[in-house]
């Protein structure tokens, strides 16, 4: 499959325009933000490890993590991370119900579509809320 | 739909593109029973990751310390960094096209995803160890 692409011959080729004219649906919207939560839930992932590392090594290596995780941008990471992983978690359940056959019609499918961006963001402000009155 | 160019066939001549891949099913399936998985794990690891923020040291590392939601965290990790580097292994093949930074890419996403996964599994293991 590689092969056929560096053969040069598809640059020469015209292509059609696509995101230039089709218009975004709440469907296409959810899938490609399936995938770019999922690689903010990476990148999200990576920064965790240095802020855990820090914590594990004691209060001089957490003081160099912590002006960040103390901070505005720190907060907004972690707001950031945690709905990313809730609408990416939703968005599996979305797939898997669709890989059931079930909500597979016109209004099944914009169902799911608002559920995963409703559900997300509500999970995400209901885990913050009692996070704070439980700490 | 007629082709101008000549077809030619992945088993006699250099079409490697027409050979089937079957190595999706395997990733399709892996993907999906992570996803299993990782539907209570992530719930749980989220609460958890959400309980810290603006934490202090001493209450960051003693809510750690506790058995559940160190455990709850590395087995969240142990899964999550799979699944994770085979999501980014799919992002990859879709958007990087020439072979020599296809190769790079993965090659980083490999060990970038171990390491993310051995690092905060070393993290809470060293926080929550028993004096």
């Amino acid at each position: 499959m590689a092969q056929a692409e560096t053969d040069g011959v598809t640059d020469k080729r015209p292509l059609s325009p696509h995101l230039t004219v089709y218009k975004p649906m709440l469907t296409m919207v959810m899938s490609i933000a399936h995938r770019i939560s999922g690689v903010a839930l990476y990148l999200g992932a990576l920064l965790l490890a240095f802020y855990l590392l820090g914590l594990a090594l004691g209060p001089g290596a957490f003081g160099a993590v912590s002006w960040i995780a103390d901070g505005f941008v720190g907060h907004v990471i972690v707001l950031g991370f945690s709905w990313a992983l809730f609408h990416h978690l939703l968005g599996g359940v979305r797939h898997a119900l669709w890989d059931r056959g079930l909500y597979m019609d016109p209004k099944g499918r914009e169902l799911l579509a608002q559920a995963t961006l409703g559900g997300g963001i509500i999970l995400t402000l209901l885990t913050w809320i009692l996070s704070t009155l439980a700490n | 739909m007629t082709s101008r160019t000549e077809f030619i066939s992945g088993r006699t001549g250099r079409g490697a593109a027409y050979v089937s891949d079957p190595s999706g099913a395997e990733h399709d399936r892996f993907m999906r029973l992570s996803a299993r998985a990782l539907l209570p794990l992530g719930l749980l690891a989220s609460w958890f990751i959400v309980g810290l923020s603006g934490k202090s040291f001493e209450a960051a590392r003693a809510e750690i310390g506790r058995p559940f939601p160190a455990l709850a965290l590395i087995v969240f990790i142990a899964i999550a960094a799979p699944h994770a580097r085979k999501g980014v292994e799919s992002i990859i093949e879709d958007y990087v096209h020439d072979a020599a930074h296809k190769e790079t890419a993965l090659l980083v996403n490999k060990w970038a995803s171990i390491a993310v996964a051995l690092l905060w599994t070393l993290a809470i293991l060293l926080i929550a160890a028993p004096r």
